[in-house]
């Protein structure tokens, strides 16, 4: 028997023992009877006190329980719902950060030609000339334009002007080594950026870039049409801007087209 | 409240915030642009309460069009406040449609479209659209 069933065992024996003394006859008289009587009435009141007290006390004890299991629900939903805003967040972080790479390559490289564009070529240009400053090194520049673009253009149309352009532009870069940039500079003009390299090194690039627009043979309605360049090219001198070496390198250019074209010229 | 008394919401779109229209009469909302608003809760409040309003009083169909190229994180957390009313509509039995509309120059705006997609049941259309 369970010590609560014992406990109710023993409080149902008290209670027929006090209601059969109350009961009866022969104790009517007696002084303790009321008393009793009394104390029993007493003791029903307060027990039922101690009902309703457990009562409302266990009303509590669920209404706490729920509210408990309503939060953690609501918890884990905000938890869920914060995972996946990040997560969409991260995403569109990510895609913006592609986004920036593909603006930086559009508005460093020429649309056409797929080289840099002058913007890439002026930024490089004014580093080189950092470096030049701080350690002395040198550069060259070659500028490069396509010989008789205007009557090209006119003669065969721009979109075969726009192939020769692209042409161009492959040949310079295969033509150039590793550490070097080429950059559309402006219409049918080139620029090459040879850094660490003094005339006798940009002159042998420029001869073999020579030969090889030489070797171009664009197709024009079934016809096989040659194109010729000319170049100009300035080492940097201590002391110059690029801007500096750049304006002798295109006078050199301007000498290459009055000699007749289809050559360089070194600038003094 | 008859249908024509209720009111469409259009909203211009701004630098940092969607074009919205908000057609009653069609059961249509259209969302069109970027958007980082300074204060997204009011934003949004106002798209909120409508489609809260259209889906309490109505049984046709409310067709969510999406043109949103970017959002911010607030924003997100917004779109997936009105994709879950959306869900109760449509749990609830009312007829309701998504769709996702992509530019097709940035495909991995459709990952996104997939990501909020997730677990909802009712349509959700996630597509292409050639600017």
């Amino acid at each position: 028997m369970s010590l609560l069933s014992k406990n109710q065992k023993l409080d149902e024996e008290l209670e027929q023992r006090v209601q059969n003394m109350l009961a009866d006859d022969r104790y009517t008289d007696h002084p303790m009877r009321e008393v009793l009587e009394q104390l029993w009435t007493a003791v029903g009141w307060q027990l039922a006190r101690l009902e309703r007290i457990t009562n409302i006390s266990d009303r509590y004890q669920n209404a706490a329980r729920e509210r408990v299991r309503l939060l953690s629900r609501r918890y884990d939903r905000q938890i869920r719902l914060l995972e996946r805003v990040l997560r969409i967040s991260d995403r569109y972080q990510s895609m913006l950060k592609d986004l920036n790479v593909a603006l930086h390559e559009a508005s460093t490289h020429d649309l056409l030609t797929g080289i840099a564009n002058r913007r890439l070529m002026s930024e490089c240009c004014r580093q080189a000339d950092e470096r030049s400053t701080i350690d002395g090194s040198t550069y060259s520049l070659v500028v490069l334009d396509a010989d008789h673009f205007k009557l090209v253009n006119d003669t065969y149309g721009h979109e075969f002007g726009d192939r020769m352009l692209v042409e161009l532009a492959k040949i310079f870069k295969l033509s150039i080594r590793s550490n070097d940039l080429c950059a559309r500079w402006g219409g049918e003009e080139f620029l090459g950026l040879f850094v660490n390299a003094d005339l006798a090194e940009a002159e042998s690039v420029v001869q073999r870039l020579l030969d090889s627009v030489r070797s171009i043979a664009l197709d024009f309605q079934g016809a096989e049409i040659g194109i010729t360049a000319s170049i100009g090219l300035a080492q940097h001198a201590l002391g110059e801007t690029y801007a500096d070496t750049f304006r002798r390198a295109d006078e050199a250019l301007l000498v290459a087209k009055r000699r007749g074209r289809d050559r360089y010229v070194i600038a003094p | 409240m008859t249908q024509h008394e209720q009111p469409n919401l259009n909203l211009p779109s701004t630098q940092f915030s969607p074009s919205v229209e908000a057609d009653w009469q069609a059961g249509r909302l259209l969302m069109i642009g970027e958007s980082y608003p300074e204060n997204t809760y009011e934003f949004f409040a106002q798209i909120i309460e409508w489609t809260e309003k259209f889906l309490g009083q109505e049984g046709r169909l409310l067709h969510v069009e999406l043109r949103l190229s970017y959002l911010n994180t607030s924003s997100i957390r917004a779109m997936i406040d009105i994709f879950d009313l959306l869900q109760e509509a449509s749990d609830s039995g009312k007829p309701v449609s998504v769709s996702w509309l992509y530019d097709s120059r940035n495909p991995r705006a459709s990952e996104l479209g997939e990501e909020f997609k997730e677990d909802y049941t009712f349509p959700f259309e996630i597509a292409a659209l050639r600017s």
